[in-house]
C-alpha cells in the first residue's frame, strides 16, 4: 500500500520528466539487473530446483542407475521414518528451551550495559566476543568442559557441593546431552541477540523517559511502561530470529553428539545432511529441506500474527 | 620507493620462474587421510619420490578420516578427483560400481602384486569383475587386549591359539569377575570413544554378529531383511547392550586407550591391531594379546583397511602407478608402518614385522585372519549398511530395543538397495 501511494504521488509530482523516458528505463532496469539476477541465480532457482530435486531419486554423485521421478514417494518415507519425528521432536525442544535462555541472557545484558558504566564498551566488546567466535572452536572447547567424568564442569559442580552432585555425563547421557546443547549455544549466540536489544533500546528517546520521570513513574514502571512496547518490533524480530536459528541447529550436534546418544540429539538439519552426503541421497535430502522450510515459515508466520494480535 | 619497486619486480619476476618451472612439471594428485605420523611420512616418500622422477611434482589433499567420503563425494561433484585415492576397503564397491576406479594390475609393478597376501589381495578386489583395484602394505585385525595381572587375579584362561578362544560363556564369566575386581573401574574398553558415527562401529563390532551365526546383510540375496534382525542379530546386540548397562564397558564419553592409561582403568581391550605399539610401550609385558571370543559356533573378526587406488579420470595413470609401488617398496615408509604395529599385507613386509611372526606378541592376529576374517560386505549399497548399522549400535547402547532397532536398519539398507534397482549387476544370477 505504502509503496504505492508512494510511487503515485512521485510519478504525479515528477510526471513532466517522466514523459516518453525509456532512457531513464533503460537504466532502471540495468541497475535494478544485478540484484534480479544475482537473487534468481542464487535463491529462486535453486529453491524450485530442491523442489524438484525432492521428488526425485536424485543420488549425491552421478551413478550408473538412472534418476527417476518419485513424486512424493521420498515426502512419505520421510514421514513414515521415527528419525525424523524424532528430529522435529528434539529441535522443537531445543527451541523451546533456548528462546528464554538466549533471549532472556541478551535482554538482561543488554539492560545492564545499556547503564552509564564504566569501561561500558569494553565490556559490550567482552560479552560479544563469543559471537564472534566459531562455532566450531566454541564447541571443541565446550566438548573439553564437558568432559566425563573429569571435565571441569564436574569437577566444579563437585566442589560447590562438597561431592554431593555424581559427575554428570553431559554429553553421552540421552538425558542430558540437548541441554548441554543449549547451554553452549545460548552462550555462544546471546551476543548477537544482545547488540540488537541495545540497538532497540538506544533507539527510545529519552524524552519518554524523562517524562515518565516527571509524571512520578518509579524505576520498574518506566521500565514496564516505556522500555518494553519501544522494544516491541526488536522482541519480534530477536524472537523470529532466534526461531529460526534454532531449527537450523547443526553445528554443535555435527562436532560434540554426531546427533546421538540415542538420537536424543539428532536435529532436522543434521538428518538432513546425513541423508544427503552420507547416505548419498540427495533427492531425500532435499525433501527434507523442503519440509523444514515450510515447517520454520509457518511458524514465523504464526509468530507474526499472534504478536500483532497482542498489539506488540 | 625507487628500491621497493625493484624489490617487488624482482620477487615477481622469481616467482613467475618458479610457476613457469612447476608447470613443465607433470603433477599428480594425492587424496588420503591418516593421523599426523603418516601425514609426514607420506611428504617424505613423496620428496624421495621427486628425488628419482624429476619432472613429477606429487601434490597431497588432506581429507580427515570421519568426514573422507563426503570429502570424496565433493571432488566427484566438482569433477577434481585427484589421480591416487587412498579409501577404506569396504568402499571399495560403491567406487567401483559408481565408475570412478580403474583396474591397478597393470599400473603396479608385478613383484608388488605377487608380493600380496590373499587377504589383501581380497580387501582390493571388486567381487563381480574379480578385477583388483586397490593395493596397499597393510591389512588389518582387531584382536583382545588383556592385562596380565588382572587375568591372572581372577583365574582366568588364557588361550595360546585361535582354536581355543573364549566361549561366550568364558567371556562374560570373565567380565563379571572383572568388575568385581579392585583396580578395574571398568572390565572392558571397546573404544566407544572413537565416536557413534564411525566405521569403527561397523568394522569391530560387526564381527560379533558374524561369530554369533548372523551378518548385516544376507551375503547372496543381498537383502538385509531377515538377516539384520533376525534373532540371533538381536540377540548378540543385546548381550552387548547387557555389558554396557552393567558397566562393564568403558563409556563413550570417557574416551579412548583406557586399557593403557595410567592406572590401567579397563582391564581388556576389544581393539584395532594399531592400538598394540603404544599399549605396550607403556604397558611392557603386562598386556597378553588374545584371540576375539567366540560368541556361538565358530569365530570371527574383522579385516580390511586403508588402501591405494587410481581413479578412472587420472591424466597420468602410469606415474599414479608408479608412485604408488614407489611407496609400498619404500623402506623408510615400511619401517615407520613397522614401528606402528602395522598389519602386514605383503609377504616381504610379513618379514620384516617380528611382531606377527610366529611366536611374535601379535601372531594371534595374524592366525586370525587367516582363520576367522570375514570382510564386510562387499557391496556398493555399504555407505548406507554402515550407517544404519552405526545408527542402530547407538539406539541400543543408549538402551533403545535391539529388535526395533535392528529392524529400522534392515528396512533403511533394503530400501536403498531398491532405490538403486538392486544396484546391478549385484542380486543378477
Amino acid at each position: 500500500m505504502t509503496m504505492q501511494q508512494a510511487t503515485s504521488s512521485s510519478s504525479v509530482r515528477k510526471a513532466p520528466a517522466r514523459r516518453h523516458d525509456t532512457g531513464r528505463l533503460m537504466q532502471e532496469t540495468a541497475m535494478l539487473a544485478p540484484a534480479v539476477i544475482l537473487l534468481t541465480v542464487f535463491l529462486i532457482v535453486p529453491f524450485f530446483l530442491s523442489f524438484w530435486t525432492a521428488m526425485t531419486n536424485q543420488p549425491l554423485v552421478p551413478r550408473p542407475t538412472p534418476v527417476r521421478f518419485v513424486w512424493f514417494n521420498n515426502f512419505l518415507r520421510i514421514f513414515q521414518d521415527d528419525l525424523f519425528w524424532t528430529a522435529l521432536w528434539n529441535v522443537s525442544r531445543f527451541t523451546f528451551w533456548i528462546i528464554p535462555a538466549q533471549c532472556g541472557l541478551a535482554f538482561a545484558t543488554a539492560l545492564l550495559l545499556h547503564q552509564k558504566l564504566p569501561l561500558r564498551n569494553l565490556l559490550r566488546g567482552m560479552f560479544f566476543l563469543p559471537a564472534i567466535t566459531s562455532m566450531v572452536v566454541v564447541c571443541v572447547i565446550w566438548g573439553t568442559l564437558f568432559q566425563y567424568p573429569t571435565g571441569p564442569f564436574n569437577q566444579i559442580l563437585g566442589f560447590l557441593s562438597g561431592g554431593a552432585i555424581q559427575p554428570i555425563d553431559w554429553l553421552g547421557d540421552p538425558q542430558w546431552a540437548m541441554f548441554s546443547l543449549v547451554l553452549l549455544s545460548a552462550w555462544q549466540a546471546y551476543g548477537f541477540q544482545m547488540i540488537v536489544y541495545l540497538a532497540g533500546l538506544q533507539g527510545i528517546p529519552d524524552e519518554l523517559y524523562d517524562a515518565a520521570k516527571i509524571d512520578g513513574a518509579n524505576a520498574f514502571r518506566r521500565f514496564w511502561h516505556v522500555t518494553m512496547p519501544g522494544l516491541r518490533p526488536t522482541h519480534v524480530f530477536v524472537l523470529v530470529i532466534t526461531t529460526i536459528q534454532a531449527f537450523k541447529l547443526y553445528t554443535q550436534v555435527a562436532i560434540l553428539t554426531q546427533g546421538g546418544p540415542k538420537s536424543s540429539t539428532e536435529t532436522v538439519v543434521h538428518y538432513m545432511v546425513r541423508a544427503g552426503f552420507e547416505e548419498q541421497k540427495m533427492g531425500y535430502a532435499s525433501a527434507v529441506s523442503v519440509i523444514l522450510f515450510v515447517i520454520v515459515l509457518v511458524i514465523a508466520l504464526i509468530q507474526r500474527q499472534l504478536l500483532r494480535r497482542f498489539d506488540v | 620507493m625507487g628500491k621497493r619497486l625493484l624489490w617487488t619486480l624482482v620477487m615477481s619476476s622469481a616467482l613467475s620462474a618458479i610457476g613457469a618451472q612447476a608447470a613443465e612439471k607433470t603433477a599428480i594428485q594425492v587424496m588420503h587421510q591418516g593421523d599426523p605420523g603418516f601425514v609426514a611420512a607420506y611428504g617424505k616418500v613423496a620428496e624421495r619420490f621427486e628425488a628419482t622422477n624429476p619432472g613429477v611434482d606429487v601434490q597431497f589433499i588432506y581429507a580427515p578420516h570421519d568426514a573422507y567420503n563426503e570429502k570424496f563425494s565433493a571432488a566427484v561433484m566438482s569433477k577434481q578427483l585427484p589421480d591416487v585415492m587412498e579409501l577404506d576397503a569396504p568402499f571399495l564397491a560403491n567406487y567401483v560400481w559408481s565408475g570412478y576406479l580403474q583396474p591397478i594390475k597393470p599400473l603396479i609393478d608385478k613383484d608388488v602384486v605377487d608380493d600380496m597376501t590373499e587377504s589383501n589381495i581380497a580387501q582390493g578386489t571388486y567381487p563381480i569383475d574379480k578385477d583388483l583395484y586397490a593395493i596397499g602394505l597393510t591389512d588389518s585385525s582387531v584382536v583382545l587386549y588383556g592385562n596380565k595381572q588382572y587375568l591372572e587375579a581372577i583365574g582366568a584362561r588364557i588361550p595360546k591359539s585361535v582354536d581355543d578362544a573364549w566361549t561366550r560363556e568364558e567371556f562374560e564369566t570373565y567380565l563379571e569377575k572383572l568388575s568385581k575386581l579392585d583396580g578395574v573401574k571398568w572390565p572392558i574398553d571397546t573404544f566407544r570413544g572413537y565416536g557413534i558415527k564411525t566405521e569403527w562401529i561397523t568394522y569391530a563390532y560387526g564381527p560379533i554378529l558374524q561369530s554369533a551365526g548372523c551378518d548385516l546383510i544376507d551375503r547372496k540375496a543381498w537383502k538385509s531383511e531377515g538377516t539384520l534382525d533376525s534373532d540371533a542379530c538381536v540377540d548378540a546386540l543385546a548381550m552387548m547392550q547387557k555389558w554396557v548397562k552393567n558397566g562393564w564397558v568403558v563409556p563413550q564419553s570417557a574416551g579412548t586407550n583406557q586399557f593403557f592409561v595410567e592406572g590401567n582403568p579397563a582391564a581388556l581391550a576389544l581393539g584395532g591391531h594399531w592400538v598394540y605399539a603404544e599399549a605396550a610401550a607403556t604397558m611392557k609385558d603386562n598386556i597378553v594379546v588374545l584371540p576375539l571370543p567366540k560368541f556361538g559356533a565358530k569365530g570371527a573378526s574383522p579385516d580390511g583397511t586403508w588402501i591405494w587406488a587410481v581413479t578412472k579420470t587420472s591424466a597420468h595413470p602410469e606415474i599414479a602407478g608408479k608412485f604408488i609401488s614407489f611407496l609400498l617398496k619404500d623402506k623408510e615408509y615400511r619401517a615407520f608402518v613397522a614401528s606402528q604395529s602395522g598389519y602386514p599385507g605383503l609377504k616381504s613386509f610379513a618379514a620384516e614385522s617380528p611382531l606377527y611372526a610366529p611366536g611374535g606378541p601379535m601372531a594371534i592376529a595374524f592366525e586370525q585372519a587367516s582363520k576367522t576374517a570375514v570382510a564386510r560386505p562387499p557391496h556398493p549399497a555399504y555407505p548406507t549398511i554402515t550407517a544404519a548399522f552405526m545408527q542402530a549400535v547407538d539406539e541400543v547402547f543408549n538402551g533403545g530395543d535391539p529388535k526395533e532397532a535392528l529392524t529400522a536398519a534392515a528396512e533403511k539398507i533394503d530400501q536403498d538397495i531398491e532405490d538403486n534397482d538392486g544396484y546391478p549387476p549385484f542380486g543378477e544370477e
